[in-house]
């Protein structure tokens, strides 16, 4: 269903109610242990990522993103309205590996018909920060998401089967630039590729036709996909900080304007039919111009997503996300990597 | 007591230690400001950063267009105001001035960054 688009498009993972109270509780429990110097979220050199709401920061990070609420119309003919609920955490297991868990809540109107509402299936991602050049800053990392099938409802679209997606992230600053370039130098891209495999090839639905008492199959395919986009970004912090103090009040110097896209095109396992709108047969995906708010301790982030199709959706929605720093927040004891090693490049 | 109710109070918790802790050092301004341009040459650097900064692990350089350092010294933070630095410099002629600095802050944070300023005659 096209819908599903857009609901992988908005990175929508979430932790339950149960699981963040046990989360939460267990951050204030714990007392510090000894401390040594970390980097910890997104800063590479000079350079700082935020956390953006629909493509992955390219770093491994001890952060909280909750919620991220996102409104929009599907591309379903007619068009359903939908709203996700969703958030994630993740946590350094060593200064370079992390792990996320993130779950969604979905609730779809569709006219004329009956609405629903679930927990989409959960999803894991693994990620390594292999290389980190501060004086460039860049950044890489690689990794693997993994939607675990029949964890979600299906009456909002969560599969019985498991997806696989091996993935790499980059973040590159433009602060090594000529200082003449002045402005120019607080910009920021960061972009992911990744491949999605479903662990199954298709789904088989049989039943009888009513007329003939015959049995029927009914063969849906599931598509491999290339997942790919990226930001584009001003980094407003980063000009007061390194290019050029203009005075502006503080509420500016916080600011970090951007444009997200993301895409998903079907490159294996599908029928190619030129008439048909759905993601199976073209791509689709949503350009999403915002602004994000970066505090010492949190951000603030909200978008636009504009669809790039009518496979991708109708209209303009809107996706706003809360983030939390927690290796500012804990940095003693959540915010530190388990093991604190670093098998990174560059750094 | 219902679980959105210990939710609610779990993340109201949360946003309370959020605001009390502590955080990364991010440069807030500098005298002289960053990519500005003085008439007179500056006799010390002055840093103010978002959070304390610990002294023997941070360091500032101030280079001049040939890359030689002008700084006259170590960097000093501020005994009363620990978000203070300040950087003693030599007579600065007229010229472009790179300043690059790494500190670690109290929470054990690393940051750095890099800023130029013209002394003009």
């Amino acid at each position: 269903m096209s819908y599903q688009v857009f609901r992988r498009a908005l990175h929508r993972r979430l932790i339950s109610p149960c699981a963040l109270t046990a989360t939460a509780l267990a951050f204030i429990a714990l007392a510090g242990f000894d401390a040594s110097p970390a980097a910890a979220h997104c800063f590479v050199g000079s350079r700082f990522f935020p956390a953006t709401l629909s493509v992955d920061d390219p770093c491994v990070a001890d952060e909280l993103s909750m919620p991220t609420i996102s409104s929009f119309k599907t591309g379903d003919l007619p068009a359903n309205r939908e709203l996700d609920i969703s958030g994630e955490v993740s946590k350094r297991i060593t200064e370079d590996f992390g792990v996320s868990i993130g779950r969604t809540y979905t609730r779809l109107w569709v006219p004329g018909g009956p609405n629903a509402s679930g927990w989409q299936n959960l999803e894991t991602t693994f990620k390594y920060q292999f290389l980190t050049w501060p004086q460039s800053e860049f950044v890489v990392s690689t990794g693997v998401s993994v939607e675990w099938g029949r964890t979600g409802n299906a009456s909002v679209g969560a599969e019985k089967f498991h997806t696989v997606t091996p993935t790499l992230w980059v973040g590159k600053g433009m602060g090594d630039l000529p200082s003449y370039l002045g402005f120019v130098r607080a910009f920021g891209l960061t972009g992911q590729v990744g491949y999605a495999i479903p662990s199954w090839r298709r789904t088989v639905t049989t039943s009888i036709d009513p007329d003939s008492g015959d049995f029927t199959f009914d063969e849906e395919r599931h598509p491999h996909f290339l997942q790919y986009g990226g930001s584009i970004q001003f980094s407003m912090p980063y000009l007061k900080a390194n290019v050029v103090d203009l005075g502006l009040p503080d509420v500016f110097n916080r600011m970090v304007p951007l444009v997200e896209a993301n895409f998903r095109t079907p490159v294996a396992n599908n029928i190619q039919m030129p008439n048909v709108w759905d993601e199976n047969n073209r791509t689709t995906g949503s350009v999403n111009p915002g602004i994000i708010y970066v505090t010492d301790k949190f951000q603030i982030g909200a978008e636009a997503v504009i669809p790039i199709n009518r496979a991708s959706g109708k209209g303009i929605g809107w996706v706003a996300q809360l983030h939390f720093y927690l290796d500012d927040i804990f940095p003693t004891t959540y915010g530190r990597p388990i093991i604190p090693i670093s098998a990174r490049i560059g750094q | 007591m219902n679980v959105t109710r210990k939710t609610l109070i779990a993340f109201a918790l949360f946003v309370a230690s959020a605001i009390a802790a502590h955080a990364h050092a991010q440069l807030e301004r500098a005298d002289p400001r960053v990519g500005s341009t003085v008439r007179a040459a500056p006799p010390v650097l002055t840093l103010y950063f978002s959070e304390g900064v610990e002294p023997a692990f941070s360091s500032v350089q101030v280079t001049d267009a040939a890359g030689r350092r002008v700084d006259a010294g170590k960097m000093r933070v501020d005994k009363g105001n620990p978000q203070q630095v300040q950087v003693p410099l030599r007579a600065l002629a007229p010229g472009q001035y790179n300043v690059r600095w790494r500190v670690l802050s109290v929470d054990t944070h690393k940051t750095e960054g890099s800023f130029g300023f013209e002394v003009r005659p």
